[in-house]
């Protein structure tokens, strides 16, 4: 027999915790007793306040909201401001739109939000007025956009046109403290200049993780408010928005898709998922090759990159290819069988089961939350009158 | 107030590849939805629509003859002597404009995208971007456009604007461009000097400076001072890597969680 004085024993009950997505991690150099606590989805932020105590200056931040929250693009502006902005700087968030989420991760200081310029509603001339109201009261030393479609790129570069006298350079691909470049001669140069007064920022120029917090404090806009009620007659007037019925739209226009892989084994259930969701359909590439989608439904790197807010992969596993077709979706949500696909580390939700069973369920719990929804508003008409 | 002119601007475009002078495809959707808006309001209305092609620039340019093969039978072409003074020798010519037809960025230049704001801003007009189709507003009495804009996320708009207006483009427009050489050959050039001869005292503007080599951009990143545990940490336990997990339970339950999932990020509606 061997002697194993000398081996080192590793005790098979060391401490874990169990992590968001179901896997027990061990954390070395803990010497506590069999710890398993769950770590919470909301988990409380630990990270150095960046606020100034007392703004000196102030940079400002001006981009629509959608839906309550601040799109990927627009935090990628919060976050170039706050990593940008020095000891003394505090940066201000004009939310134009309603806001639900809490903006002290993306490293706002100060928050204003007016909820009646919805992005929806166009209203170019009173955006225009509330806009510069807010920045002769603030006084801002710089002003960051996003430079995108939902009304930020227009109403930036109307600013930048109402006041000549002062700099600005749009569509900024590459920012930091010493100069902002953007892409010129139709994309075949960079150029480079000093910085700016406005910036329309366009995408990805900034990285959205940021390793400090702020304090997000809501200001009320109601003195600018009352200015804006005494808008001239306006020569713009909004006569509503259509959306184009989702089958019909090019995936990489879909806001909502509902994507199919290998795990489907019933196309017909997937297609009255997708409409009862009001969803176009997509699928990987298996599916495809199999014949049960045609080839212009392909995500991924040989078909489409979609840029949906909702994804929902149906049996598809995840594939790296796959996974780059749907890099730039905000929310996955993943029903598989295999609980370590690559698909799960990527969802947002992942539901470990039978891809046919759930989609049925999900159906039927479809129609009952709209026939609930329905008899609600008839409820409360019937109550009004 | 109906239409009387329609204008639209056209810059000289490059090619992707090989970088020759060509025609700017945004500035040709713009052109070709201008003579179609013409030729209908020709066809319906009792007074009759003019519409110019108006190109300030280089006068010694041949891409503009693309624009004679894609429909338009006359250019006017403004010589101007600055960049900087485009947009004055533009407004001179477009005062008695109803509309102005632009694409929405140039492909040339600093394509800013920010010529149709600054003439709008220097005319007075009104003025909608993205615009994918435009028609005359059926009710006469507001004297407008109605214009459908491009929203992303599969969204549009229709909104209305009062003439007096400049239009942008949106490249998405469902416009079929349609090249003739017999266009070309019969079309007209006509070149007017700019009645700015010298240029005014310069507004302050960005000094650019374009790079040699195209490079991919860095992208702006938080610099972040942690101990050496704490970036193994980071290492091992990525932040944010994956979302919940769901496997108890049966079908019923799931469906629940992925609804309750979707009502609280407010993607549906029901």
């Amino acid at each position: 027999m061997t002697e194993h004085h000398n081996i080192k024993r590793i005790n098979p009950r060391r401490a874990y915790e169990i992590m968001t997505n179901g896997v027990k991690r061990i954390t070395l150099g803990l010497n506590s007793d069999y710890v398993a606590h769950e770590v919470s989805l909301h988990q409380t932020s630990n990270k150095p306040l960046r606020s100034p105590k007392k703004a000196e200056k102030r940079v400002l931040v001006i981009a629509h909201s959608e839906r309550g929250t601040l799109d990927d693009h627009a935090k990628q502006c919060l976050a170039a401001a706050a990593i940008l902005a020095d000891a003394e700087t505090a940066v201000v968030a004009l939310v134009l739109g309603e806001l639900q989420e809490d903006l002290s991760n993306a490293g706002v200081d100060e928050v204003l939000v007016m909820d009646t310029l919805d992005y929806q509603t166009f209203q170019p001339d009173i955006e225009l007025a509330f806009v510069k109201n807010i920045i002769t009261s603030l006084q801002p030393s710089r002003i960051f956009m996003p430079d995108n479609l939902i009304g930020d790129g227009d109403l930036g570069r109307r600013l930048i046109a109402s006041q000549p006298e002062k700099l600005a350079a749009t569509h900024v691909i590459e920012i930091n403290n010493a100069h902002i470049a953007n892409y010129q001669l139709g994309g075949n140069a960079i150029a480079l200049a000093s910085f700016p007064y406005i910036v329309l920022l366009a995408p990805d120029a900034a990285d959205t993780s940021l390793p400090f917090s702020a304090s997000a404090l809501a200001i009320d806009p109601l003195t600018a408010n009352q200015q804006m009620r005494h808008a001239q007659t306006p020569s713009y007037a909004s006569l509503g928005m259509q959306t184009i019925d989702a089958a019909k739209i090019a995936l990489e226009e879909a806001d909502f898709i509902v994507s199919a892989g290998n795990g489907v084994s019933n196309v017909q259930t997937l297609q009255t998922l997708a409409a009862a969701l009001d969803a176009a359909v997509g699928a990987s590439r298996v599916a495809v090759d199999d014949g049960k989608f045609s080839r212009d439904k392909q995500i991924g790197a040989t078909g489409k990159t979609v840029s949906a807010s909702t994804y929902f992969a149906i049996g598809i596993s995840g594939a790296l290819q796959h996974l780059q077709g749907i890099k730039d979706c905000r929310h996955v949500i993943a029903i598989n069988r295999d609980h370590s696909a690559a698909i799960v580390k990527r969802a947002n939700l992942s539901l470990i089961g039978d891809a046919e069973e759930i989609m049925q369920a999900l159906i039927s719990a479809i129609a009952e939350a709209k026939i609930t929804a329905i008899t609600d508003v008839k409820l409360a008409t019937q109550e009004a009158a | 107030m109906s239409i009387k002119n329609i204008a639209a601007l056209v810059s000289v475009g490059r090619h992707p590849v090989s970088g020759e002078a060509r025609h700017c495809r945004n500035d040709s959707l713009a052109m070709t939805l201008g003579l179609a808006l013409t030729s209908h309001l020709n066809a319906t209305e009792t007074n009759t629509v003019s519409f110019k092609v108006l190109h300030a620039g280089n006068a010694n340019n041949t891409a503009l003859k693309d624009y004679l093969a894609l429909g338009a039978s006359h250019i006017d072409m403004i010589d101007v002597a600055a960049e900087s003074l485009i947009i004055d020798a533009l407004a001179a010519n477009l005062t008695n404009t109803d509309l102005i037809l632009t694409g929405s960025r140039a492909e040339n230049g600093l394509d800013s995208g920010m010529l149709p704001y600054q003439l709008a801003e220097k005319l007075g007009f009104s003025l909608v971007a993205n615009a994918l189709a435009i028609q005359q507003t059926t009710d006469g009495l507001t004297g407008g456009l109605e214009v459908l804009q491009f929203l992303p996320k599969g969204k549009r708009r229709s909104v209305t604007v009062q003439l007096p207006a400049v239009i942008v483009v949106h490249p998405l427009a469902p416009v079929e461009l349609r090249h003739a050489y017999a266009r070309q050959v019969t079309g007209t050039i006509n070149q007017q000097a700019s009645p700015l001869t010298h240029a005014t005292p310069q507004e302050k503007t960005l000094k650019w400076q374009t790079e040699t080599i195209l490079r991919k951009p860095i992208k702006l990143k938080a610099r972040e001072n942690k101990s050496g545990h704490a970036r193994m940490l980071s290492a091992t336990v990525s932040e944010n890597k994956g979302g919940a997990v769901v496997i108890e339970g049966n079908s019923v339950e799931k469906a629940q969680v992925i609804l309750g999932y979707l009502r609280e990020h407010r993607l549906i509606n029901f």
